[in-house]
């Protein structure tokens, strides 16, 4: 999550702070040695991180912009929690926050996920001696409770500003360590940005559930079977100690640090398993199924960053044992050997995904509406039709019959039954000539079923019982005995 | 949305008295005549649908855009109401589909209109829709089980949608406080009685959706009302509502409303023409879904937003264009990309029987497919078990391998790692073993990595030792899975003979392998975990190994001297296993082979061609010699008599 570090300069951050016998420092000055201590931690322990320093009084500047786009934001706002006085102080905006136009918003709450840290460059006595904490809390509040505030321990000095910013990194910054496993291969791993805790459903658990730092694949899947799959976070995953995948990753992050380097390129000379990982997805073209936790599995995979470059990533699924309706319950998958023959065919031309639902969606199963007055006339028309072809579409003419009429006795629509009884009866008064002589048995045999149904009497309006077709012979045989 | 929220539970409660039988005023041509054949025919007259089977078709297909859309976890429970209630289904999720709830109300077929409408009542329904609300779940019997002792917080709510004729806004109060009193009544009940906590529940929530439906043209003696909280329980709400299509357009709107949808209109879907195939048009499709699926749009503040759609003025509709895939064939296409993906989900579409809403959800279906069977065992623990046996001996970079270069080894290799081998594994384990002695004798290269080594790199013997260590590393990391793999070891260890002096020299002299060693040492450590409760038995094998070992020494004994150079192709050796007794010492080929043949021959007949074959060739239809000339001309082949 990238960072922008909001800097109070105003004129009250330059008060001095007592510290007996040695040189005076000003508020400011503690803030600024917080502030690198979370840089240099971000530097090294959090390398891909995006941040930007804005600095404010009663105007504002923007010192170091970002480089990359953001979805969500971690907001670090270092003051000293004196909040002045009269228009555009802190005071008046809160108290004059209703008042606002609609161009003219609160920034409160950001338009977009955030999470609001204030670092008071004071006590908690202090700020509770005036309203200040008051209104720094309803900061808070107004961006959705997604925030807090830190207040030094103690008498301002360089060491309680450093366990300030301790308890900051501790809680935003500590970067997600884990061990990727494979059997027993296995390697040390980063996940970055970290993977947030996750709320499933508020009533029945509300625990936020988090992911293992032991992150162990299970299997391996074709990109085309699990095909784009909603995900809920996506994480780089970087081998730990090697330098070089970082850069690759493009942090620009050069390392003046001479032993670092070395110890880097002897990481570098061993042969890590997120490699021979990543090389592999890219070629099978797979993607492998991890388990992050106990019912709740990920994916990872090769994503290219350009034509060059390419990074083993992470993606989150939704908590649950079946996160992707198409694959079915991730606990019955399993490998290709154990079935009893191989799913994906001899050639290698099928797939067993996706998987068919049980019961069939209304689109997939041919379901009767008939709320548009369209509806009907398509059903019967299509009846109609193949009664003017008849006998060669004896089988479609009954079933088209059958569908209708199991409608027509669902709905509870009778008239329909016997509207079309009368239809195919006038029908076979005006069949031609030539027609042969099954056309008029089977239209006469069809209205007849029908009539009788729409009596509704249990005899003739069973539903699960079909109008069969008459049985009639005109061959030679029967033409003889005629 | 919440899985216990109201939409977890919602009861129909459709009213079956006679009036209900009344026609809905509002006709319906079904005798569309087909041009050409409209000479002299009066068409049929029009019918109207009865307001009970409005009732019916529009709560149908509330339920079909609902189970569509959530196939679990949101269940309906019908109930029809005449002189009594009539609950055609259940909660359990195999009643939850549009067939059971077809063949149910086909069982209970239109109303009476001669019954006696004193008798009827709507009421039998309601009461029966609070006594099926406090029916537990299976879901919520699932969720109570898992949360134990907190089992209280699993949620009660439901929803009840009665779709009945009114007689008055009294009438439509009377109504409400039988409901009110009716869980009033049911939940003291639970409060005192043990029965409820196990099949039971009381109801925190209910919703109550009255319907009041009328023919066409008539005045609604019934005013809507919004919703109203009538006790801390119960809130219930009024809708009047002309039958017909009115009456399936509110239930659309409500079936949006409760289940939090939204629509999606796909333009510009090139189809084929139904009259001219060659010809194709674009069409638009509207598709319902949950309404999480605008919330990026809606963020991004680039709205779609296109305005009402065309099927109902209330909702507004996103739309998107339709953008035809690179290939057709989705699921078999060679290219497959994984693309970023936020979010997935159901839908279902507006008007689903529309030729253009087929056309889409056909092209959208794939062919059926087939599903696995799922065994006993739980086949993701099956996977990582195999994943297991997979990386006990995985070396990751080529240049630390070789074995994994060659092809002979191929059939060890691939079978090696099964939890269970065939007879016919172990032969071919046994056969690439042999194959590999071979090649040592006759000093073929190994593909041994020379990077990293000064000149010319190790021996060829030097090789071939590096060769059976990392083998011999390969299969001991297995010999715990059968005994079968144990036998291959055996005769691994029986044919990589090697003089111990030679051994101890080699020992002394190199450290270079200590990379591969390396790599041994971490399989054997895994195996000493693992196998120290089958030490004794190990013992046994190793002992055995030994006296293999022994005899294999004893017949290397006289090794590289006068023995027959081996120049026979290596195919050969497969297919011909039979040992021709001949001069010079026996090769341990085929020693192992002799044996082999002859504890196979034990097993079956030897086929007669082999047995009277010459110089391992036997004559075929040697019986044409002995017959006459005529006949094998009649088979039309040509003799050579």
């Amino acid at each position: 999550m990238p960072t922008v570090v909001v800097m109070d300069v105003s004129l009250s951050m330059t008060r001095p702070v007592s510290i007996e016998g040695s040189e005076e420092y000003q508020r400011k000055h503690l803030a600024a040695h917080g502030l690198t201590m979370l840089f240099e931690h971000m530097a090294t322990n959090y390398k891909l991180e995006f941040t930007a320093l804005v600095v404010f009084s009663s105007l504002w500047e923007l010192m170091v912009p970002f480089t990359r786009d953001y979805n969500t934001l971690q907001i670090v706002l270092v003051t000293d929690g004196c909040l002045g006085i009269g228009r555009g102080s802190l005071r008046h905006s809160l108290a004059t926050q209703n008042q606002r136009s609609e161009s003219n918003r609160f920034p409160l709450p950001f338009p977009f996920p955030s999470k609001l840290y204030i670092m008071c460059m004071a006590n908690l006595e202090e700020l509770q001696s005036t309203d200040s904490l008051e209104c720094l809390e309803r900061l808070i509040d107004l961006n959705n409770g997604e925030g807090q505030i830190f207040t030094i321990d103690g008498p301002l000095c360089l060491k309680n500003v450093q366990s300030m910013f301790g308890k900051l990194i501790d809680l935003a910054y500590t970067p997600f360590h884990a061990v990727l496993k494979c059997g027993h291969l296995t390697a040390d791993v980063q996940v970055f940005p970290r993977p947030e805790p996750f709320v499933v459903d508020e009533e029945i658990d509300p625990v936020p559930k988090v992911i293992n730092t032991d992150l162990e694949i299970v299997g391996f899947i074709d990109i085309a079977d699990i095909s784009s799959p909603p995900v809920l976070s996506r994480h780089l995953v970087l081998p730990i100690a090697l330098n070089k995948e970082g850069d690759e990753v493009g942090t620009g992050i050069t390392d003046d640090n001479e032993d670092e380097n070395s110890a880097n390129q002897i990481a570098g000379k061993i042969p890590n398993f997120c490699v021979l990982l990543h090389g592999s997805l890219k070629v099978e073209g797979m993607v492998a199924i991890v388990q992050l936790g106990p019912e709740w599995h990920g994916m990872l995979y090769s994503q290219a960053d350009s034509k060059k470059k390419s990074n083993l990533m992470m993606s989150l699924f939704e908590p649950g044992p079946e996160p992707l309706p198409w694959l079915g319950k991730m606990a019955q998958l399993g490998p290709i050997s154990d079935a009893k023959e191989n799913p994906y065919g001899e050639d290698d031309n099928k797939s067993p995904f996706p998987l068919q639902p049980k019961n069939k969606r209304s689109y997939a199963q041919n379901v009767t509406v008939w709320i548009k007055p369209s509806g009907l006339q398509t059903d019967v028309q299509k009846i109609l039709r193949n009664a003017r072809k008849l006998p060669e579409k004896t089988q479609t003419f009954y079933k088209e019959l059958n569908r209708l009429r199991k409608a027509a006795l669902a709905f509870g629509f009778l008239d329909l039954l016997k509207g079309v009884a009368d239809m195919l009866e006038r029908e076979c008064t005006l069949l031609p000539e030539t027609a042969h002589p099954d056309a008029a048995f089977q239209l006469t045999h069809a209205a007849q079923q029908l009539k009788l149904a729409s009596t509704g009497t249990c005899e003739y309006a069973a539903y699960d019982q079909n109008i069969t077709p008459l049985h009639t012979d005109f061959s030679g045989s029967s033409t003889e005995r005629m | 949305m919440k899985i216990f929220s109201e939409s977890h539970k919602t009861v129909f409660v459709v009213d079956h008295c006679p009036y209900m039988a009344e026609s809905c005023r509002q006709h319906v041509e079904f005798d569309m005549l087909v041009k050409n054949r409209t000479q002299g025919i009066i068409p049929l007259a029009p019918i109207s649908k009865s307001l009970w089977t409005c009732s019916v078709e529009s709560s149908m297909e509330y339920c079909r855009i609902m189970y569509d859309i959530f196939p679990f976890k949101k269940l309906v429970n019908f109930i029809v109401s005449d002189s009594g209630a009539h609950v055609l289904n259940s909660w359990t999720q195999e009643d939850q589909n549009l067939q059971e709830l077809m063949a149910a109300l086909a069982a209970v077929g239109p109303p009476n209109p001669r019954a006696d409408p004193e008798c009827c009542s709507i009421l039998h329904g309601l009461v029966a829709a609070v006594e099926t609300l406090c029916k537990i779940t299976e879901y919520q019997h699932e969720a109570r089980t898992l949360l134990m002792e907190n089992a209280e917080r699993v949620g009660n709510r439901g929803r009840i949608i009665c779709i009945t004729n009114a007689k008055s806004d009294s009438h439509v109060r009377m109504l409400e406080d039988c409901v009110q009193e009716t869980i009033h009544e049911h939940n003291k009940l639970a409060a005192n009685s043990d029965h409820f906590s196990l099949s039971l529940m009381q109801i925190q929530k209910c919703e109550l959706v009255l319907i009041h439906t009328y023919p066409v043209g008539e005045d609604s003696l019934v005013s809507d009302r919004p919703k109203k909280e009538l006790s801390p329980v119960l809130t219930s709400e009024v809708h009047s509502v002309r039958a017909g299509r009115h009456l399936a357009t509110k239930l659309n709107i409500l079936v949006q409303q409760h289940f939090d949808l939204a629509s999606t209109t796909i333009t510009n879907i090139p189809m084929k023409e139904e009259q001219h195939a060659n010809t194709s048009a674009n069409y638009d499709v509207e598709l319902l879904h949950h309404k999480d699926a605008h919330v990026d749009f809606l963020k991004s503040g680039d709205s779609h937003l296109g305005g009402g759609s065309r099927e109902g003025p209330f909702k507004e509709t996103i739309t998107l264009k339709w953008c035809t895939p690179r290939t057709n064939n989705i699921v078999f296409s060679s290219i497959s990309e994984l693309h970023y993906c936020t979010g997935a989900y159901r839908i279902s579409p507006v008007d689903v029987n529309s030729r253009p809403s087929s056309c889409l959800t056909n092209f959208l279906l794939n062919d059926p497919r087939y599903k696995i069977d799922g065994s006993l065992e739980v086949p993701l623990e099956r996977a990582k078990d195999q994943l297991e046996k997979h990386t006990r001996y995985w070396p990751m970079i080529i240049s630390q391998t070789t074995i994994f270069n060659m092809q002979a080894v191929v059939p060890l290799a691939s079978v090696i790692v099964k939890e269970s081998l065939t007879e016919e594994d172990v032969l071919n384990c046994q056969k690439t073993i042999y194959n590999l002695v071979d090649m040592e004798r006759k000093n073929d290269p190994l593909p041994i990595s020379t990077v990293g080594t000064r000149g010319k790199g190790p021996k060829r013997d030097e090789q071939y030792r590096i060769m059976w260590n990392e083998l011999e590393t390969l299969v001991r990391a297995h010999i715990n899975n059968s005994e079968k793999h144990q036998r291959v070891l055996e005769c691994l260890m029986a044919c990589r003979s090697k003089p111990p002096e030679e051994e101890e020299r080699k020992k002394r002299g190199r450290k270079r392998e200590d990379k591969e060693d390396k790599s041994e040492k971490a399989v054997k450590d895994y195996e000493q975990e693992k196998s120290w409760q089958d030490s004794e038995r190990l013992k046994g094998i190793l002992e055995r190994g030994k006296e293999e070992l022994a005899e294999a020494e004893i017949i290397k004994d006289s090794p590289d001297s006068p023995e027959p150079p081996n120049k026979k192709p290596l195919v050969e050796m497969d297919e011909t296993p039979q040992v021709e007794k001949s001069k010079g010492p026996v090769s341990l080929l085929s020693l192992w082979s002799n044996r082999i043949n002859t504890a196979n021959s034990r097993k079956h007949q030897e086929f007669a061609g082999r047995l009277n074959s010459v110089n391992n060739r036997a004559e075929l239809y040697q019986h044409l010699k002995e017959e006459n000339g005529m006949e094998t001309t009649e088979n039309g082949k040509a003799s050579r008599q």
